[in-house]
């Protein structure tokens, strides 16, 4: 615990000192876009109707606020998962890689402690989106306030779990650009984010099952649309859970060996 | 090393140091700032020269053929040396065809519910059909592409500041709105196999092109890449000299394609962000494109069009000019890289 909150208390220092405006703000500005876009096209095209077939798939006729969730749930991910999985190769750019793999602190209270700080950040991040959506009048008429929490949770620990395999990957790759839009892509379409996933073709539907973030918007859209409560929506709760083990498992296992190469690979 | 090296007073002599002194001393010597009154001296006035005969003039039809090759060889050089940093990059393929595609998709099934709602088709009568719905997000998400590459094709321009060649490129005899033209159309080049392939597919698979007649492709076709090279020209002017580029970066990024009505009908946009989005090239570019590939538009109907964009394209160029002119007045005045 003292390396988590040592690393946590690190990052808030230097990011109090130098804050990464321009990804942040760049990042707040893809959502607020992409509401504003349905939100004009909701009422400039479509004169404030949706299509049958969205209703039936969704069980509701609220395009906006399905929208918002979307939104606020996707750059939740992004931020968190930018955060955490830039922390190695970070370090591995500032020179100070080195450093951490020979200090006598775990990497799994390192990364956590970053996680932590990251969590805080997003948290107020996504705040001022869901700002912008009230402002445009999109509201939550039934929400069930501890199921959304248990699904921000399941969540959070879930990217947790994926950004370790994805800063693995990076720090072999020596590269963060192309893998981290890749995902955030990827994500996007094959996650149910701004339009239910059964849109897509079957095989693009099994992928997306392999993300835990499909199945934590499944908990989300039910905890914050539907009013569902923890037990109705306890199934898709330990898929996203089961799946985020599986990742932080496989993140482990791969991370030793990622540090070696990357350490190789420099000099 | 030539000629007798000289010995001011006070100096040991030369055989009396150790070698590497006695090889150096003379090359210092000569480096010694000399009083400038001493003609014949390094570092004097040197010998009187005769006044140079003034060049014979030469004809307008000469000077313009000069200045014609001297753009080639820029546009040559720069081209070739974008293409063996950049060409080929994992980054290229992605960002210019794997992100667009995934993006694309993503868009198209965000706007289908809403395409596909009863009263979509009397506001806007693509929406029906979804192979036109497709056509017009896949053409707006090409446009897009390609005056995003320059974006970023001037973002890579800026580390010519942080790493110091910048100074080299303006010492150089490059004309300097050439070279960043050359640039941008550096990087149009290295993606043009986008747009092949993309005009390709659209004309014989698509099935929802419909198109006036075969002369609408080069239309099309410059419609895209004249305007796409005004608008790097402008931002490589600024970029030069601009301290943060990550921020317009992030400016250009998203807005862009929000006012530029690339996944939206400029119909839907309220009307200030109508205004901004008719200063980008972006807009009008897709103006003409999508009228002449998915609405069977001919010339006359693509004219004002056309006309609005050649307008634009030279206010870009102006602007290019006089930020350079801005920024390297002010380099010269105060050695420093900024506009303003």
């Amino acid at each position: 615990m003292p390396v988590a909150w040592a690393t946590l208390r690190r990052t808030w220092t230097m990011t109090s000192r130098a804050y990464p405006w321009s990804y942040a703000v760049g990042c707040l500005l893809s959502g607020i876009l992409t509401i504003g876009l349905s939100y004009l096209a909701l009422h400039a095209i479509g004169g404030g109707t949706v299509a049958a077939d969205f209703t039936a798939r969704t069980g509701g006729a609220d395009y906006l606020g399905y929208i918002a969730i979307g939104a606020g749930a996707f750059m939740f991910t992004v931020r968190l998962l930018l955060w955490s999985s830039k922390a190695l190769i970070t370090e591995q750019r500032q020179g100070t890689l080195g450093a951490l793999l020979v200090a006598p602190a775990g990497r799994l209270p390192y990364l956590l402690g970053f996680t932590g700080f990251a969590l805080a950040n997003t948290v107020v991040e996504v705040g001022l989106l869901g700002g912008f959506a009230a402002l445009l009048g999109i509201t939550l008429p039934a929400c069930h306030p501890l199921a959304a929490l248990a699904g921000i949770l399941a969540l959070a620990f879930a990217v947790f779990a994926v950004s370790v395999v994805l800063g693995a990957l990076m720090i072999v790759a020596g590269e963060a650009h192309i893998s981290q839009n890749t995902v955030f892509l990827a994500v996007s379409l094959l996650c149910g984010i701004t339009f239910p996933n059964s849109y897509l073709p079957a095989p693009a539907r099994w992928l997306a099952e392999t993300l835990p973030v499909t199945s934590a918007m499944d908990v989300l859209r039910g905890a914050l649309s539907h009013g569902a409560g923890p037990a109705e929506l306890a199934p898709r709760l330990l898929t996203c859970l089961a799946l985020g083990a599986g990742y932080l498992l496989l993140g482990l296992l791969v991370l030793p060996g990622a540090e070696r190469r990357a350490i190789e690979r420099s000099y | 090393m030539s000629g007798h090296p000289r010995h001011p007073g006070g100096l040991p002599r030369p055989e009396h140091l150790p070698r590497t002194e006695a090889l150096l001393l003379p090359l210092a010597d000569r480096l010694l700032p000399l009083r400038p009154v001493e003609p014949g001296r390094p570092g004097g006035p040197g010998p009187h020269r005769p006044p140079r005969r003034p060049r014979p003039l030469r004809s307008a039809a000469h000077q313009v053929r000069a200045e014609l090759r001297h753009a080639g060889k820029v546009f040559a050089a720069e081209a070739l040396k974008q293409h063996r940093t950049m060409f080929g990059q994992p980054l290229v393929v992605a960002s210019m065809l794997i992100w667009p595609l995934l993006q694309l998709a993503a868009t198209y099934y965000t706007l289908h519910p809403i395409a596909a709602g009863s009263a979509a088709a009397a506001r806007w009568p693509l929406a029906a059909d979804p192979a036109k719905l497709l056509g017009f997000l896949a053409t707006g998400a090409l446009a897009w592409a390609f005056f995003f590459s320059l974006v970023q094709s001037a973002w890579n321009f800026s580390y010519e500041r942080t790493t110091g060649t910048l100074e080299l490129l303006f010492l150089s005899p490059a004309g300097r709105l050439v070279l960043m033209l050359a640039n941008g159309a550096g990087a149009l080049l290295q993606n043009a196999w986008l747009l092949t392939c993309f005009l390709g597919a659209a004309a014989f698979g698509f099935g929802s092109l419909q198109v006036a007649g075969c002369w609408t492709y080069p239309v099309v076709l410059l419609a895209l890449l004249l305007p796409a090279m005004a608008w790097g020209a402008l931002l490589n002017s600024l970029m030069v000299f601009s301290r943060d580029s990550t921020f317009v970066y992030t400016v250009l990024d998203d807005p862009m394609w929000f006012v530029g009505g690339v996944r939206l009908p400029v119909f839907a946009l309220p009307g200030l962000l109508r205004v901004f989005g008719a200063a980008l090239p972006l807009t009008g570019s897709l103006a003409v494109v999508r009228g002449a590939l998915l609405e069977r538009q001919d010339l006359a109907e693509l004219a004002p069009a056309l006309a609005r964009l050649a307008v634009l394209c030279v206010l870009l160029l102006a602007g290019a000019v006089l930020a350079l002119r801005l920024g390297e007045a002010r380099a010269q005045r105060t050695g420093g890289l900024r506009l303003v």
